[in-house]
């Protein structure tokens, strides 16, 4: 469980840090490579690093600068964690001490951001970053909890299928979108009118319900959070997400 | 759409209370009344008064009524002979260190009303009676699991709620769900506890939110009934919705059965506080040894109201009544939209009815429907069924149908 969300869905959020975070950028730099990640006996990724952007694929990607191994989800866990004994194993590439250090910096600014450390939530750029990143997490981590999480299972089998959009407004390229049924995720428009469309008036709005900051309840009353069609869908949906918490603790 | 066509011109006051009320009331209309529950800026959130079959927001926008207070109003907003009985009891007693006389009245009305049935208690809301009933089921049979449909609603306790923070696993350790209409899934569970189900909790018809209404199939309710009597299972009737709209012995006479316990509540007393849970003869003793209670329950103006409301039903035969007006709404409805090229579903019995779209898998016509109706002045809410109440009168239902008319012309030109 742990394997796929981190590299379904903690992994991916790298693309978007890079788009939208300035830091994350600079420790980018101009690199040009791919790391592939493989939990053994597990799911794999592969993290393309280019022009200052990251693009993120599932499996195996060819000719790869540098292979990672994880022996398992509690390593896993660990490295995410920052223990320093838990460094992923490079079975190919390690004599890339460059580029494992700075994706090393990238690993730790991503957990920085999605954690809310007292550092990233001082500001309003800050806070804008990890509510989205925060959300595009949730939503991509609906796949994994789809797959492997039991009481995530037990509520998306009583929801009806559909595609549900999750959009902060104002926020470019903040759109994410799962589909109930086909346990398809992704960042950017729907493939389709989804069933149910979830926007968030505002940038404040989504940080305090990604938080779980705000009365939700009052936010969707007032209109600052607008749910418009099948809303089982996205309340069951919610249900899921929060079940996250069980897993990725910051 | 703009804030004209959501009507949020119309609901400037419910918006200015509801902002006030998100200051000091979490969520601002908490549970089913939630704004987020139907269609939030599109309909009122306050009402200010009531009378018969139409009730008024704070806005001053009339509305003919089809939710009737979600259930409890079965014959109109303020019934005058309801109110003048609860009234002269409120004079008399409110309330006191001891139930009324008024108690063991309606208990007796109860009770000869509702054939299998030997004794009554009450409380205030449905859910008082639900979860009271499973104790006294596994009191009586002194098992664990109780069964009941998968998505059917039965109350607010951790054991049914409908909602999801606040609850451990343990809370639903010895519930589970069968699907409905289907004998099979409910086998299932017989087969997997044997000799450890207590109960079997049951709405009559099967009414989940956001899907249409599902009658019984033929033969379902003689198997759960028949399966219940062979395993010694305590066979509860959650009839808080139904009750009494259907018919004045209980639901059940509608759909061929007995239950052992039965759940009432909404239709009780025409809006005022009350809820009563009706059992065999042989549960006695089980229910005298369930604990129950409330600061409220034995409070005798809900009981009088109950008194003259159950005697208007009888006399008036208004479950006939809201049968008639039911039909004529839905077969309205249908017809309505057939006119400008939509397929609309009725379903749940007449009397307490749900049309719906028939192509509409993000219910956004249904919702739309619904806001623009509620713009012509009719209340239906989009996602829960709806209730007749013996205030409607034929001319209410016309002019719905008007409304809804328009409604659907108006969907129709914007390619809806």
């Amino acid at each position: 469980m742990l394997s796929r969300l981190y590299l379904g869905a903690v992994l991916p959020c790298l693309a978007d840090l890079t788009e939208q975070d300035g830091a994350a950028r600079e420790i980018l730099g101009h690199l040009h490579a791919s790391i592939v990640f493989l939990v053994l006996k597990g799911p794999s990724c592969t993290l393309r690093l280019q022009d200052g952007r990251i693009a993120w694929q599932p499996g195996c990607g060819r000719a790869p600068a540098v292979i990672l191994a994880i022996l398992g989800a509690r390593h896993l866990n660990a490295f995410f964690s920052g223990r320093r004994w838990a460094v992923p194993l490079p079975i190919w590439g390690g004599w890339r001490v460059g580029l494992l250090s700075r994706f090393s910096q990238l690993a730790q600014r991503l957990e920085e951001v999605l954690d809310g450390t007292p550092s990233v939530l001082a500001s309003a750029e800050g806070r804008r970053l990890h509510a989205r990143l925060s959300l595009i997490l949730a939503v991509l981590a609906l796949r994994a909890l789809a797959q492997g999480d039991a009481p995530s299972r037990e509520i998306l089998a009583a929801l009806p299928p559909g595609l549900a959009s999750f959009t902060i407004r104002g926020e470019l390229s903040a759109t994410m979108w799962f589909e109930h049924g086909s346990n398809r995720a992704g960042r950017g428009e729907p493939p389709r009118c989804p069933e149910v469309r979830i926007v968030f008036d505002d940038v404040a709005t989504a940080y305090g319900a990604m938080r779980e900051e705000i009365d939700t309840m009052a936010a969707l009353g007032s209109g600052k959070i607008q749910v418009d069609g099948l809303v089982p869908l996205a309340d069951g949906l919610n249900a899921v997400m929060e079940r996250l918490r069980v897993y990725l603790k910051p | 759409m703009s804030a004209a066509q959501t009507g949020r011109d119309r609901y400037r006051r419910s918006r200015e209370l509801f902002a006030r009320a998100v200051e000091v009331i979490p969520c601002g209309i908490y549970g089913h009344a939630s704004p987020a529950a139907a269609l939030p800026g599109a309909l009122p959130y306050y009402a200010e008064r009531a009378a018969g079959s139409r009730y008024w927001d704070v806005d001053g926008n009339e509305f003919i009524d089809y939710l009737c207070g979600y259930g409890p109003v079965v014959l109109g907003h303020q019934e005058p002979r309801v109110e003048a009985a609860a009234l002269e009891q409120q004079r008399a007693a409110l309330c006191v260190n001891h139930p009324a006389r008024v108690m063991v009245e309606l208990a007796e009305r109860l009770v000869s009303l509702v054939k299998f049935s030997s004794w009554a208690v009450f409380g205030k809301n449905g859910s008082d009676m639900t979860t009271w009933a499973l104790q006294v089921a596994r009191e009586h049979t002194r098992r664990r699991k109780i069964l009941k449909v998968a998505g059917a609603y039965h109350g607010i306790d951790p054991w049914c709620t409908p909602g999801h923070a606040g609850l451990l696993a343990e809370d639903r350790a010895h519930i589970h769900d069968f699907t409905w209409n289907d004998p099979e899934s409910f086998d299932r569970l017989l087969a997997r506890y044997p000799g450890d189900v207590a109960g079997v909790i049951m709405t009559p018809f099967h009414h989940p939110s956001f899907k249409p209404s599902e009658m019984p199939a033929r033969g379902f309710w003689a198997h759960i009934e028949s399966a219940c009597r062979r395993d010694g299972i305590v066979l509860i009737l959650d009839d808080i919705r139904a009750g009494f709209r259907l018919d004045l012995r209980g639901s059940h006479a509608c759909f061929g059965f007995e239950p052992d316990l039965i759940c009432l509540c909404k239709a009780l007393a025409n809006g005022h506080a009350l809820s009563a849970a009706l059992g065999r003869k042989e549960l006695h003793v089980a229910a005298s040894r369930v604990f129950l209670t409330g600061s409220y329950w034995n409070s005798p103006p809900a009981m009088a109201a109950a008194l003259a409301c159950l005697e208007i039903l009888e006399q008036e035969n208004v479950p006939a009544t809201l049968r008639r007006l039911g039909e004529m709404l839905t077969s309205g409805l249908i017809e309505a939209g057939a006119r400008h090229g939509y397929a609309m579903l009725a379903s749940g019995p007449p009397a307490v009815p749900f049309v719906s779209f028939v192509e509409d898998p993000s219910w956004r016509r249904q919702q739309r429907f619904c806001a623009e109706v509620a713009r012509g002045g009719a209340f239906l809410h989009p996602h829960h069924n709806w209730f007749l109440c013996a205030a409607h009168t034929p001319d209410d239902i016309a002019a719905t149908l008007r409304m809804a008319d328009q409604a659907f012309a108006l969907m129709r030109s914007e390619g809806l």
